[in-house]
């Protein structure tokens, strides 16, 4: 052993470095007994393994495949289509398509966008304010008549549901709000909170637009009254609503003063 | 003899090593001594922090009251810095001292530039101290074992490229051939983990992605963590102890092979399926199912390799304190892939996710195999570093019973507390806090055990204290577990 | 293994696949959502949300909230979520593309908060009983004819079918009225939530969920209607005096006690029993604390997706179910 040994710390990869003594003498014995270190053998592989490998890769392989929805960044639901199991498929809503909304949930979202302030959204309204609209006999008769208020407006007093209303102004919205929003809105309330009234289509309120398309001011409650409680033409049957009796169609009349 | 006299190859003998063998192992080890004991003294110091904040945070789960209403000893602080403290401070810092050890006895040179090891133990301290100051301060980012701010994260990133190009280096001046499989464990962590950690502090915090992808960048990062760089630490040093222990070779390369390249590849993948049904597209969630179950092979390999090796020597479990701790940890390494499988199946995640059991599932791999595996490898190395032996075999003997039936009480626990937790919440019928309620007496189960793991870690930090300042036994017969029996066996 | 460079390729490759397949992927996939619109490009969903719900974010995830509440609603085919009214249809993507951080949980020691704002009392459409602070809709709020939609923060609250509808008292306050005294919503604590007000209100309980208990746990009187924010307050100061069985810890840290001056102040908490302050006192809500329960009144994903099929929708017509609608909760004054 050297015992004039170079500095500590040598750079060079290949010698090593004998100066550490005392260090060497202390740790001898531990290292002295020990095994040498680790080898490794060389067996080959079982047959059994490679079946176990041939397992985990098939239904590793098998579960990938059949619930990845194809790799799309949209399918969220593992199961493709359908699952064939799922006891509950769609709900209440039965055939309606995964993308599209129906007319009822277009209507809810125009209702909480502009109506829900005021009729509030559980269509009660707000005392001696603004009528509800859940089991009103506007909201729930024939369509003409709240579609005319919804295109038109409403002012001064009205007696809904035998309560009196007339401190707030209805707002006209026949420049805000096209057809198809109308006739969805309409829908809407004409079936929620327990009304259980006829659909109105975007058609019937076009046409009811036309028909009012002179008029500029807004309706009181004497000219809706003045109307017939009917549905408008060119409409579907309710699914399971009572038919209000119709008269022959006639176009509302302009207000008597 | 001199210095250039060192055979490259060794000798191929079957009988213990020869003198200039043992006299290179002696110098390694001398050189290894301040950087792994640097860090392993930090990690003892974060395991008993800890270990006392586990049991707080556990005592704190069912009995909401203790000690709440101060900002820094809430419990959605105290909770991450368990967490982190235990990831960062007790598992990573053990886990490079052991890596340390084991690289620089693998490449058969000396240690070189040890003050790049200690500039890096020193940040790294520094980092995960910033870092729970900061959290208990309130700048935890919420994601799971990120939850350092980024003034802690970015000294941790630092000392880990400190403690890396330390790695490089001595890869670098390598000596012999083969490259052990051990070093492939090792070389595979030391790359994988600065990818990992940079990966998801970017895509988290610097440059965020958007919406739910950051919860699943969040949860690729945390499994990839315990996967490729505890994992890989610690199925290295299972490879590297038990045949070093028992003195025979590897079963097969083979298989260690298949094993490892299996490993890497698949347990990569996993991640997403503790996120089952979440609000991700399908496929990433599948991928990762699909992974767990392929996890089974490197899990069969690696377990087949360990045990044929073993084959005819489980009886040296009985009296050495390494090989004990080791073979629980591989072993318990086959249980955590087990149940990780099971839990992430979709027609058993819907009754297990959201519960206790993916706690469960995490304390098996990061205590019951890794930490295990690393006490396993402490009580080999730190008689190598200091020069004496383990004092009391008998307090070994209790580190390791108390950690055993610790653990295995608290996956226990947790996983038949989760499944009553899990059933509850399916079944709309009854209120959600029943579910809760049902789960209660199970966490103070978990609470005894965490008794029982805070009895170990003391003992442990007592007995590495006795050694460090030099009070263990001048001897050269090292300590075995039961000492009277052992005259007659193999030498350790 | 000899060579040094296969084991390095080896390594890198391995990683660089799990990578790429498992973030940088998904992010082409779905890192680049927008928020989705209907025809006109109004209704647009989700928005960006306003600086106190965001930094209300921050203020969840700093104090660990994430640890025990999850915020993602599963499909029906996956879990009792919806069974559970946690949400009228599963979450997906889109819901998160503007939240900061997106803190999804994955434990639920307690509920899951991807709608407890859509389980707010329907007049309180101001998170927090604040004067101003709210990043509510306030201008759809205070004139009727508003035709906008709403621009502000969260989108209109929809109703799922046993959101607990508080008793509606002061209604005349709402659109009338600036948005700024709900903290004068503290309606007469008569009625216990979702079970009472479930079958006045909306028929379309009738698809009553086969629930045998109530969803919610039963609360104690003198409290703020369940999930107003006045209640949040008071859940996040003193959990047990909501529900004795609750295992949440108190957040007090988040309040301050100060003297009553001139009068009690509209943010003081409506605290009673033991946890209320002594006399001449009371608990107001700090900064962090008003953010945090505008966070959790901003949460909402009741907002029907495209891209995701609306599980518990009201039915078109349910004739025989519905009862004569005279609402039960009828809102006298």
């Amino acid at each position: 052993m050297n015992e004039n040994t170079p500095p500590p710390e040598s750079p060079s990869g290949q010698g090593m470095d004998y100066s550490e003594i005392a260090d060497v003498h202390e740790v001898h014995a531990a290292v002295q007994r020990e095994k040498r270190e680790p080898r490794v053998g060389r067996e080959p592989l079982s047959i059994w393994l490679i079946a176990v490998y041939g397992l985990a890769v098939f239904f590793g392989g098998a579960y990938l495949g059949r619930f990845s929805g194809n790799f799309s960044g949209e399918a969220l639901d593992p199961y493709g289509g359908e699952m064939p199991t799922m006891k509950k498929v769609t709900g209440p809503q039965g055939a309606q398509q995964a993308a599209e909304l129906s007319p009822r949930d277009r209507g809810k979202k125009v209702f909480a966008a502009n109506c829900q302030t005021c009729h509030q959204a559980n269509g009660l309204g707000v005392a001696g304010q603004y009528p509800p609209l859940a089991g009103s006999e506007f909201t729930t008769g024939g369509s003409r008549r709240p579609a005319m208020i919804v295109l038109k407006g409403l002012t001064g007093p009205v007696k809904v549901k035998g309560q009196q209303f007339g401190s707030a102004v209805m707002q006209p919205w026949d420049k805000t709000l096209t057809d198809q929003r109308i006739a969805d809105v309409l829908t809407y309330e004409r079936s929620e909170w327990g009304n259980n009234a006829s659909v109105v289509t975007a058609e019937q309120i076009a046409a009811l637009r036309k028909e009012l398309a002179g008029r500029t001011e807004s309706f009181t409650e004497h000219d809706i009254l003045a109307v017939p409680d009917e549905d408008l033409p060119g409409g579907t049957s309710a699914p399971g609503a009572p038919p209000k009796p119709s008269e022959a169609a006639k176009p509302g009349e302009p207000p008597k003063p | 003899m001199n210095a250039t006299g060192i055979p490259l190859q060794e000798p191929a003998i079957s009988a213990a090593a020869g003198e200039t063998e043992q006299f290179e192992r002696a110098l390694i080890d001398a050189s290894t001594r301040v950087p792994v004991l640097i860090f392993y003294t930090s990690a003892m110091a974060w395991l008993i922090l800890g270990t006392l904040l586990a049991g707080f945070v556990s005592f704190k789960l069912h009995t909401p009251d203790l000690l709440s209403d101060i900002s820094f000893l809430t419990w959605g602080r105290v909770r991450p810095v368990h967490m982190n403290v235990m990831v960062y401070g007790w598992a990573s810092m053990a886990g490079i001292g052991t890596a340390i050890w084991l690289m620089a006895r693998l490449c058969r040179t000396v240690l070189r530039y040890p003050l790049l090891l200690v500039a890096g133990a020193g940040f790294w301290n520094l980092g995960v101290f910033l870092g729970v100051c900061g959290i208990l301060l309130g700048d935890s980012t919420g994601y799971q074992w990120l939850e350092f701010p980024s003034y802690a994260a970015i000294i941790l990133f630092v000392a880990y490229t400190l403690v890396a190009s330390w790695a490089v280096l001595m890869f670098r001046f390598r000596r012999g051939e083969q490259i052990y499989i051990t070093q492939w464990y090792l070389l595979g962590a030391f790359l994988w983990f600065p990818w990992l950690y940079a990966a998801g502090q970017l895509m988290l915090f610097v440059v965020p992605v958007q919406g739910v992808l950051q919860a699943a960048v969040g949860w690729w990062y945390a499994n990839n963590l315990l996967f490729l760089w505890f994992g890989a630490i610690g199925l290295g040093t299972a490879y590297y102890m038990i045949p070093k222990v028992i003195g025979r070779p590897v079963y097969s390369y083979h298989l260690a092979a298949i094993g490892f390249w299996s490993y890497a590849l698949f347990s990569s993948w996993t991640g997403m399926q503790r996120l089952v049904d979440g609000p991700f597209p399908a496929w990433m969630v599948t991928a990762s199912i699909a992974a767990t179950i392929l996890t089974l092979i490197p899990v069969a390999t690696v377990g087949l390799n360990h045990h044929m090796t073993m084959q005819g020597y489980f009886p040296l479990m009985r009296y050495s304190p390494t090989l004990r701790f080791t073979v629980f940890g591989a072993m318990s390494y086959t249980v955590f892939s087990l149940v990780g499988v099971l839990i992430s199946l979709r027609s058993v995640a819907r009754y297990v996710n959201f519960t206790q059991a993916s706690i469960a599932y995490s304390h098996l791999g990061l205590y019951a195999f890794f930490t295990m595996v690393i006490f396993g490898s402490m009580y080999y190395i730190v008689p190598r570093l200091i020069g004496r032996e383990w004092r009391y075999g008998s307090l070994i003997k209790l580190h390791f019973w108390a950690s055993a039936y610790g653990i295995g009480l608290m996956t226990l626990m947790l996983l038949a507390g989760g499944l009553t937790q899990g059933t509850g919440m399916e079944n709309p019928s009854l209120a959600f806090s029943e579910s809760v309620e049902s789960v209660l007496p199970y966490l103070r189960g978990r609470s005894l055990s965490g008794i029982l793991l805070t009895v170990s870690h003391f003992i442990f930090a007592y007995h590495f204290g006795l050694m460090l300042f030099g009070l263990g036994r001048k001897s050269t017969v090292p300590t075995f577990l039961n000492p009277v029996e052992a005259e007659g066996a193999e030498p350790h | 293994m000899k060579g040094l460079a296969p084991l390095f390729l080896g390594i890198f490759g391995t990683f660089a696949f799990s990578w790429v397949g498992l973030t940088v992927i998904p992010n082409w996939q779905i890192g680049h959502l927008n928020p989705q619109s209907d025809e006109e490009g109004t209704d647009v969903y989700p928005m960006p949300q306003s600086g106190m719900v965001t930094r209300g974010a921050r203020v969840y995830a700093a104090n660990g909230c994430n640890y025990c509440h999850s915020q993602q609603v599963r499909a029906e085919y996956a879990g009792a979520d919806i069974e559970r009214k946690w949400g009228d249809r599963r979450s997906a993507p889109r819901d998160y593309i503007f939240e900061r951080p997106a803190l999804l949980g994955k434990m639920r020691m307690g509920q899951d908060l991807a709608n407890i704002g859509a389980r707010a009392p329907k007049e309180e459409e101001s998170p927090s009983p604040t004067s101003g602070a709210s990043p509510a809709p306030q201008a759809a709020a205070a004139s009727p004819g508003a035709v906008a939609p709403v621009k502000a923060v969260s989108p209109p609250p929809s109703i799922s079918p046993s959101s607990a509808t508080a008793p509606a008292t002061s209604p005349g306050a709402i659109a009338s009225k600036p948005p700024t005294s709900p903290g004068a919503v503290s309606p007469p604590p008569s009625k216990s939530p979702a079970t009472a007000s479930v079958g006045g209100t909306s028929p379309a309980a009738a698809p009553s969920p086969p629930a045998a208990g109530p969803p919610w746990p039963e609360q104690t009187a003198g409290l703020p209607p369940m999930y107003s924010a006045a209640w949040h307050h008071v859940h996040l100061y003193s959990p047990r005096s909501i529900n004795l069985d609750s295992n949440m810890p108190s957040y007090r840290f988040l309040y301050r006690a100060r003297r009553i001056s001139a009068g009690r102040s509209s943010e003081a908490l409506q605290l009673t029993g033991s946890g209320a302050p002594p006399e001449g006192w009371e608990i107001v809500p700090t900064f962090d604390a008003r953010c945090l329960v505008a966070y959790m009144m901003a949460l909402n994903q009741s907002h029907p997706l495209k891209d995701v099929r609306s599980a518990g929708a009201p039915p078109a017509a349910s004739p025989a179910a519905s009862p004569s609608p005279a609402p039960g909760g009828q809102p006298a004054k």
